[in-house]
């Protein structure tokens, strides 16, 4: 994140007047307030803010913010904002969608933004299904799972969301869930403030489509504190390790940062401006490259 | 229902205020989210529920309030919203779509038995005698308030013991 100047901003600050439509008991309405709070510890304000999503339930989330907000097109939340983010890097860009949307339509993009460290911050919400149209499978989907488009269960195994960014490189990859809304706004903070590309898991329950072992109850009962289980996070191997229960446990908390971040694409793209403008010809002569001595 | 780096031990009257204050907010909040849900979602009956649990909430917040600022005037707080998480507040996944005015109320009931275990829980780690006294009473407060819900329910016609959901056609996929 740019070092900007923050203001005293409380969580109401970044609430929008529009009313949330998703079915009462989603999990994306904790998620919400996660993000309020994290926002408001952070203390940029909501015009300092870009907040792009995909399409999808989650997705719905940038207009509820009073961030600028864009909810672009199917799986094309990224490379929105990796362009809004190398257009104006003060600006402090959070992009968000599903699982569908993150690791299906979208799921090329992800490796890109990461090789190129884009000082991103990726909210998936992971919720194993597409519902807004109305409960098909999802690339997060469980083996054996039943939907509309899976009547006799899935022969499919599911995407990691945690190997996989992990595999890439990400620097900073997380995981929260609406049992544990400070957990979340915590993790969602330090997200944020990680300079560089940084994925947040979040696990949100869908109450009309989802499973009951993954709904707030079932989550509980498998959810498990990184940090009780003195996980290191600047350990990237014993990250991938933890990250291999995904579907099986529910563990909260930072499963790896990088304690060197590397350099942001948007810093190395203002050091080669900086570097070739030196010895730039001024304006009025910029067409003299174009003719040949 | 958790608490994070709460030091029940050494929680001083003022912290201990602030904390009561808090819990109250967080269900006040959530009480108001739920109704904005309800309504949203077209049942008024439960919105207009929610909304009389958060004006509840919002007068034991103000009280507990104003007796700590009479205390301890504008002295810094200890504690913060990010200590504690579903106290009071109902479960964000105990709100669905269409609920009956008696399925609201017993979600609210849920979460006044809820704050009253949070306060016999953590009354015999307190050292602080006055903090103690605060803590016994809050819990006392949370049986009045399951009392005064337990009232709103009693208004109600009989339950059926019929499940909405027997009449209610399942989601339809595309």
């Amino acid at each position: 994140m740019s070092a900007n100047a923050t203001c005293d901003f409380q969580a109401k600050d970044y609430k929008s007047d529009l009313k949330p439509i998703w079915c009462p008991g989603c999990g994306d309405y904790s998620v919400v307030q996660g993000i309020y709070r994290a926002l408001a510890a952070i203390g940029r304000p909501p015009h300092e803010v870009a907040f792009i999503s995909g399409i999808g339930c989650s997705s719905r989330i940038p207009g509820y913010t009073t961030a600028y907000g864009f909810n672009t097109v199917h799986g094309r939340a990224l490379p929105i904002a990796q362009g809004i983010k190398l257009a104006n890097p003060d600006l402090m860009v959070l992009a968000a969608g599903g699982d569908g949307d993150g690791f299906s339509i979208g799921g090329g993009h992800i490796a890109h933004l990461i090789r190129r460290n884009i000082d991103i911050t990726y909210l998936v919400m992971d919720n194993q299904i597409y519902g807004l149209t109305k409960g098909q499978l999802s690339p997060t989907s469980q083996k054996g799972r039943t939907t509309c488009t899976s009547p006799y269960g899935s022969l499919e195994n599911p995407v990691n969301p945690l190997l996989y960014v992990l595999a890439y490189g990400a620097g900073f990859v997380a995981q929260a869930s609406p049992t544990d809304l400070a957990g979340m706004a915590s993790i969602i903070e330090e997200a944020i403030r990680f300079p560089g590309f940084a994925f947040v898991n979040i696990q949100s329950p869908c109450v009309t489509y989802g499973e009951e072992a993954q709904q707030i109850k079932g989550l509980k009962a498998i959810s498990e504190s990184l940090s009780s289980l003195g996980h290191n996070p600047a350990d990237r191997l014993a990250a991938m390790d933890l990250a291999q229960h995904y579907g099986e446990k529910l563990h909260l908390g930072v499963f790896y940062r990088n304690p060197e971040p590397a350099p942001t694409y948007d810093a190395l793209i203002r050091e080669r401006q900086a570097a070739l403008s030196k010895d730039a010809p001024p304006k009025e002569r910029i067409l003299d490259l174009f003719i040949k001595k | 229902m958790t608490t994070r780096g709460i030091d029940f031990k050494a929680l001083s009257l003022k912290d201990a205020l602030d904390l009561a204050v808090l819990i109250e907010q967080e269900a006040k909040e959530r009480y108001e989210e739920f109704a904005a849900q309800m309504d949203q979602h077209r049942t008024p009956d439960a919105a207009r529920f929610f909304r009389y649990m958060a004006l509840n909430e919002a007068k034991h917040g103000e009280a507990l309030a104003a007796r700590r600022a009479k205390l301890f005037g504008a002295a810094p707080s200890a504690v913060t919203r990010a200590m504690i998480f579903d106290i009071e507040a109902p479960d964000y996944d105990a709100a669905r779509a269409f609920m009956s005015p008696r399925q609201a109320m017993t979600a609210a009931l849920a979460s006044e038995v809820k704050a009253h275990a949070f306060f016999v829980d953590a009354l015999p780690a307190l050292k602080d005698a006055e903090v103690k006294a605060l803590f016994e009473e809050l819990r006392d407060e949370e049986v009045e308030h399951q009392d005064l819900v337990k009232a709103e329910l009693a208004k109600l016609p009989p339950d059926s013991g019929l499940s909405d959901e027997d009449f209610v056609d399942g989601p339809t996929a595309q």
